[in-house]
């Protein structure tokens, strides 16, 4: 409208991790602000580890994130063990992969059932939802709790998980606690599909928008990569990890405590719909039947759609998860001491781990000196490298949406905000939407 | 005897283990160390073991033990006995057997703990000699190294075989059902298992330098050595490993766990420690040993002087958890024994007789974990923060109490308070209690109204002896909240007036408006057959106060009793006992004409869970009533 | 009439209010006890008028202490929940650092435009009624307290060391396995979870209120730590409590 003056402020937005804020000003009709700013408490982690040792690293580098503790502790120990040149075992490494499907599992239920579903669903959260939807609430409940159970069975728990050790583990399951997870994931099928029925019916919510981007995730040639790979690009091609940072290139902007990141164009997406944009032939085959019943498929420019590649994401690392216990199973457990420190001989290094996230490719790059102290750190977190491709997106969708009524457009710019599933105080940052 | 092959005792075991009807547990490795665990082939047995972390009495007396349930609406009930299946615990050293039969006693003393022995009675102990002992161990100076009974079976490792000693037929029965192959051992095996025995005796590392006889004599010549407990107790973490690990510590906690519902809930007993720093505090936030030292002199006096008195055993049993698991390395008894051996030699103590003691231990049924449900039938506040309520039993009996006992109090989801009964067995139907609002217990009871329900158990602790007291000139000395215990026995006597000779009553509080029973006392001035004095420490403006002002003993001398027959009866906060009884020993009253009623933290009320223990004695139990000739002696107590 | 709550977060990771989504289908539970107004990260609706307040994260700048004081203010009860609020938390470990080497190392040139102050927690701002300690919290404990506060009764935190829990556990104790524990000084509850699963205490919770502090380090330093390693281990989470001593 020609005349339109709008002032939006979303402060704190709600139902996502963290503190960010939304700006728009419209003006006569032209936009003249639409800012995604994050003024959480930064919180120094990088400077906070310099001289810690390399045990200690992945215990205070955990705590950055609450959600995706798993993942920033599996970034950190990868990054210590390639400083140090220690090889995990392959046991080792399947339980590792097995703990970052929980962490998937645990996020993206989480993500969709709290944080998406009351949007698709038109209430403010998910407890009127108990009330009028207690099936599909327990539903939920009853997914997130197996994933927890999972988390807790490989890592010790979900949050701060302890078993994860710079080499290894410090305990491992048995095969039967193992196998008895798995039995639940099979039984707990039947539930995902009640839940991917259900956003189905939904999905007619979901906006189709679409602005083209770049999508970075690691890729691998063996399969749909969440803890190994290559780093790589819709646009370039795949680098090694280690050269992370002509990816990334991160800056400051005023308004944020947080710093953003570029590389082929003027913003990137990271996060789920990125992965599968860049992984889709790896996905297992329910997932890619999941895919399809929401004709899903590379390369999906619409943000919104991040919360579908989740939910696919889900069915993967199911059915996944499955594979890998069958694997365990066959080849046998080989115990391990019941207090296991694994041995690491200690030297001056720089190493780079990137792990995907339930939000991202996490990276953590740390130099140590020949006793084993730290004394550089890096960490580059999803959810920063996904913040200049939000602004851009919400620049690109105002003008879509100028025409409804205010209510209503701020919805659509907090929906577009929350498909990212933003961990905010992971980037150290917090958004609010201020109304100028 | 009888001697099985080693194959054919994994064959017995493994028997045994397919036996879903038995809960077979064994000592196998942890990490580099050992602990009984659940066996699940005979394999994993390790019995070359030097000493596992914790003691088999886990499986007795459990970390963590539902003893009643509660439901608001119903009541509480004991935890029915979950279908626990009898254990067979197989590879018990002789000090653990040991251990287990200190705890009999202990568990049994006065009222007997049923959670304990149902799964005593059912259980199966397969003991083995020492093959290898913990260089902190030091059995064998505790007569602990090797016994002779205890045990259902006891096995020797004879190389190739192993030789059992039949310590009881269902020892003997286990065999025949599930063993094979056992026969008749021969002389050599015999004189092997005692060649073994003997050896087991040199094993110790750890030397004590004196007859450990000589234990319990030796401590309480040290008891005020303040130096020597400061000096050994500086390193102390208070971390309580010493207790935990300990095969014959049995102190307890108790607390109530709601569910979400706050309807029903659980109590539940945990193990507790006294050489944590909040094991004597009370809701006042007194802390009745404050300090480490205090708290480390009294396990060694617990376990080597003060139940030695009660049992007749020195309570250590020589298996050296506590040293191991002591990161300061303060803990070994030994070092600390030896310690004060050569000191007491040095500053010319003498230890050299043994005494004793005279033991007198009766058992007289189950203590009762369960409360009756009650109802409060009047609720009447007196103060800012005292109310009195007049409680009634559900099931319609009498309490049955003597003044100066007292009852554990119930408040659903919260927990449990001991309170002094305020009223006299010979008021009839209801009883009353005095309640100060101070902790959680009490905070919430204040709350409650008439119709509410609580639980009761008790009454508990010894009570004043009202028949000896007939004929005698009663002195009633009391301060503050003091005033409701003695009341029991007050009141009791106004009942009995005839029988009793001179009554006094001196009561004091800080200022006037906390007088608690204030109509009554107002009608007790009005007779003449008792003479009634109080006083308040100082009445501020606004309140009118025409009686003494000052401190209670500023009254003592201005009551006539002769000094002969007086007897005084005290009850008041901590400070004032020492006072008073200074005051009235200078007009010659005899310390065995004083009796007084203490107070301490309260929790099992039966003398089992340790907290109001006061050098030997049980607050709870012993008391709360003493007579101060037997109880000057006690350093804790005053 | 069931008691409003609302939650709030500082600077955190929200992991102790995961935890409160991970109590599953004890949420539903709770949900019968309490009634939450306000929780931004699970629901967009807000209100100032709640009974209890909920409080995750430390205050690290000026303009969190308005915030403070404002929901003090609303709320009859304040709860700390995580060692962030309740001691200050890893985040405290900052604090030992100089405060501009720090923004410089994470900012760089733009460091001056980030404001910041010693990480603490939030009873340096505010009076606090419970505690809720951890890293995260666990939701027993979480529980419990919530439990304690509808009853009226006064939450029962331990006061004595992890030792008791890992004891209680038949740990075999971290010393004697060649690793370094400040469990004899840090304050129990937890269950000693992180033994439990094969490692450490690293002192999460805070001190107790009485530690030992010398008799640890000597500990720590006679089981073969240098002193200045055992003095390290102290800067993880005790950062706060140590200074105000």
């Amino acid at each position: 409208m020609k005349n339109q003056n709008l002032n939006l402020e979303v402060h704190h937005i709600t139902r996502v991790e963290g503190h960010g804020n939304i700006y728009v000003n419209v003006h006569e009709g032209t936009i003249e602000k639409c800012e995604w700013a994050i003024p959480e408490a930064p919180r120094f982690f990088e400077a906070m580890v310099v001289g810690r040792q390399y045990s200690e690293l992945h215990h205070i580098t955990s705590r950055i994130c609450g959600i995706c503790s798993i993942g920033h502790t599996l970034a950190s120990l990868k990054a210590t063990e390639a400083a140090m040149g220690v090889q995990i075992s392959e046991q080792d490494l399947k339980l590792r992969k097995l703990a970052l499907h929980g962490e998937n599992l645990q996020s993206h239920i989480l993500h969709l059932g709290f944080l998406v579903l009351p949007d698709l669903l038109g209430v403010g959260s998910v407890i009127p939802l108990t009330a009028s939807n207690p099936k599909e609430v327990k539903t939920v409940l009853r997914l997130h709790r197996l994933a927890n159970e999972m988390s807790n069975l490989l890592c010790g728990r979900t949050t701060h998980p302890q078993r994860l050790v710079p080499g290894g583990f410090s305990k491992i399951p048995s095969i039967k606690e193992l196998t008895s997870v798995r039995q639940k994931l099979k039984e707990a099928v039947p539930d995902v599909q009640a839940v991917a029925g259900l956003i189905k019916s939904l999905a007619g919510k979901l906006p189709d928008f679409k602005r083209e981007t770049e999508f970075i995730a690691l890729t691998s040639p063996d399969e749909y990569a969440l803890y190994d790979g290559k780093l790589g690009s819709t646009d370039t091609g795949a680098v090694p990890v280690n050269e992370y940072l002509s990816y990334t290139n991160e800056y400051i902007v005023p308004n944020s405590t947080a710093k953003r990141a570029k590389h082929a164009r003027e913003s990137y997406m990271v996060g789920a719909l990125a992965r599968l944009n860049l992984n889709y032939d790896k996905l297992s085959p329910m997932a890619k039947q999941t895919a399809e019943m929401f004709d899903l498929k590379p390369i999906c420019y619409n943000p919104f759609m991040n919360s579908i590649a989740q939910l696919v994401e889900i069915v993967h690392s199911v059915e996944d998860t499955v594979r890998l216990i069958d694997e365990l199973e066959a080849s046998g457990l080989k115990s391990q001491p019941e207090y296991n420190v694994p041995k690491i001989k200690v030297k001056a290094g720089r190493g780079v781990g990137a792990v995907e996230v339930p939000r991202g490719v996490l990276f953590h790059d740390y130099t140590y000196n020949a006793n084993g102290y730290c004394t550089k750190a890096n960490c580059i977190i999803p959810t920063n490298q996904n913040h200049a491709n939000i602004e851009l997106d919400l620049q690109a969708l105002l003008p879509k949406i100028l025409n409804k009524p205010e209510k209503e457009i701020e919805l659509n710019l907090e929906m577009l905000v929350r498909a990212y599933d933003p961990c905010i105080s992971c980037s150290t940052h917090a958004i609010k939407v201020h109304f100028v | 005897m009888r001697i099985i092959s080693k194959e054919n005792f994994n064959q017995f075991v493994n028997s045994l283990i397919e036996d879903n009807s038995l809960n077979v547990l064994g000592v196998k490795a942890k990490g580099d160390k050992f602990a009984f665990g659940p066996l699940e082939n005979a394999n994993d047995l390790r019995l070359d073991y030097d000493v596992t972390l914790l003691p088999p009495k886990k499986y007795f007396f459990p970390q963590r033990e539902t003893l009643v349930t509660y439901n608001v609406g119903q009541g509480f009930s004991a935890k029915s006995p979950s279908d626990v299946k009898p254990m067979v615990l197989i590879g018990v050293h002789p000090y653990d057997i040991v251990a287990l039969l200190h705890m009999d006693e202990i568990f049994s003393e006065t009222k007997s703990d049923p959670f304990y022995f149902e799964k005593r009675k059912s259980s199966i102990i397969i003991g083995v000699n020492i093959q290898k002992m913990s260089k902190w161990c030091f059995a064998p100076y505790m007569g602990s190294a090797t016994v002779e009974y205890g045990y259902d079976l006891m096995l020797t490792d004879l190389g190739n075989r192993y030789a059992i000693n039949i310590g009881s037929e269902k020892g003997e029965e286990l065999l025949d059902k599930y063993a094979h192959s056992v026969q008749d051992a021969l002389a050599r095996d015999i004189q092997l298992v005692g060649q073994k025995r003997r050896e087991v005796m040199m094993m110790s590392q750890q030397k004590l330098d004196f007859p450990p006889e000589l234990i319990p004599e030796l401590l309480s010549k040290f008891y005020g050595e303040s130096t020597f407990w400061e000096k050994h107790s500086e390193e102390c973490l208070a971390c309580g490993s010493c207790v935990l690990v300990c095969p014959t510590c049995y102190c307890f906690d108790v607390k109530d766990n709601p569910d979400l519902s706050l309807e029903r809930g659980e109590r539940v007993r945990t193990w507790d420690g006294c050489l944590l720093e909040d094991f004597a505090k009370i809701a006042s936030g007194e802390n009745f040993r404050p300090t480490r030292p205090t708290r480390y002199r009294h396990r060694y006096f617990k376990k080597g002087k003060y139940l030695y008195d009660r049992f007749g055993f020195v309570s250590c049993v020589g298996c050296g958890r506590c040293s191991s698991n002591c990161l300061p390395n303060i803990a070994n008894p030994v070092s600390l024994f030896n310690d004060m051996y050569h000191e007491s030699q040095n500053i010319g103590v003498q230890v050299t007789t043994v005494i004793t003691p005279e033991i007198k231990i009766q058992t007289e049924g189950n203590i009762d974990y369960v409360p009756r449900l009650a109802t409060i039938v009047r609720k009447q506040p007196m103060t800012a923060n005292e109310t009195l309520f007049e409680i009634k039993l559900d099931d319609g009996s009498v309490l049955g109490h003597k003044p100066g006992q007292f009852v554990e109090v119930s408040v659903f989801g919260i927990g449990e308070a001991p309170i002094s009964i305020a009223s006299p067995p010979t008021k009839k139907g209801a009883f009353e209690i005095c309640v100060r609002k101070l902790g959680n217990v009490t905070t919430k009871l204040h709350t409650l109204n008439v119709g509410d329900k609580v639980g009761i158990r008790g009454p508990f602790g010894n009570g004043f002896d009202a028949e000896f007291l007939k004929g005698k000139d009663l002195l009633f000395v009391a301060g503050g909240l003091g005033l409701a215990p003695l009341r029991s026995l007050f009141n009791y006597v106004l009942d009995n007036r005839k029988d009793y000779g001179q009554v006094s009553l001196l009561y004091g509080c800080k200022e006037p408006k906390e007088l608690l029973f204030g109509e009554e006392l107002l009608a007790l001035a009005q007779r003449d057959d008792v003479d009634y004095k109080p006083t308040v420490d100082r009445c501020p403006e606004s309140e009118v106060w025409t009686n003494n002002v000052g401190v209670i003993t500023t009254l003592i001398p201005q009551v006539k009793f002769d000094s002969e027959k007086v007897y005084a009866v005290i009850c008041g906060p901590p400070i004032m006992y020492k006072f008073v009884i200074a005051d009235l020993k200078k007009r010659n009253v005899s310390d065995d004409h004083i009796i007084m009623s203490l107070e301490r933290r309260m929790k099992c009320g039966v003398g089992k869970c340790g907290h109001c223990q006061i050098n030997q004695v049980y607050v709870c139990k012993d008391g709360p009533v003493f007579n101060y000739a037997k109880i000057k002696g006690i350093p804790e107590a005053l | 009439m069931k008691p409003k709550v609302a939650f709030f977060d500082f600077a955190g990771c929200e992991g102790d209010q995961l935890q409160i989504a991970n109590l599953e289908e004890d949420v539903l539970a709770l949900l019968d006890q309490v009634e939450v107004v306000s929780f931004r990260e699970v629901m967009k609706e807000h209100s100032d008028n709640y009974d209890i307040a909920f409080v995750e994260g430390s205050c690290t700048r000026l303009q969190d202490e308005d915030r403070l004081r404002q929901i003090r203010k609303n709320a009859k009860i304040v709860v700390a929940i995580g060692s962030c609020a309740a001691i200050g938390g890893i985040n405290s470990l900052k604090n030992y650092k100089e405060l501009d080497d720090v923004k410089k190392t994470v900012y760089g040139d733009s460091a001056r435009l980030f404001d910041t102050y010693a990480a603490r927690p939030i009873d340096a701002v505010i009076p606090v009624d419970a505690y809720v300690y951890g890293c995260p919290m666990t939701k027993e404990e979480f529980l419990s307290v919530v439990k304690s506060l509808l009853l009226g009764k006064r939450p029962d935190i331990p006061t004595y060391p992890v030792c008791v829990e890992c004891k209680k556990n038949e740990n075999v104790c971290a010393f004697e396995r060649g690793q370094f524990c400040v469990g004899p000084v840090t304050r129990a509850g937890c269950d000693s979870c992180c033994v439990n699963e094969g490692t450490i205490c690293w002192g999460c919770r805070g001190l107790i209120d009485n530690p030992n502090e010398n008799s640890e380090k000597e500990v720590l330093i006679k089981y073969g730590l240098t002193v200045d390693d055992a003095i390290s281990k102290f800067n993880l989470y005790y950062g706060w409590q140590e200074r105000r001593k």
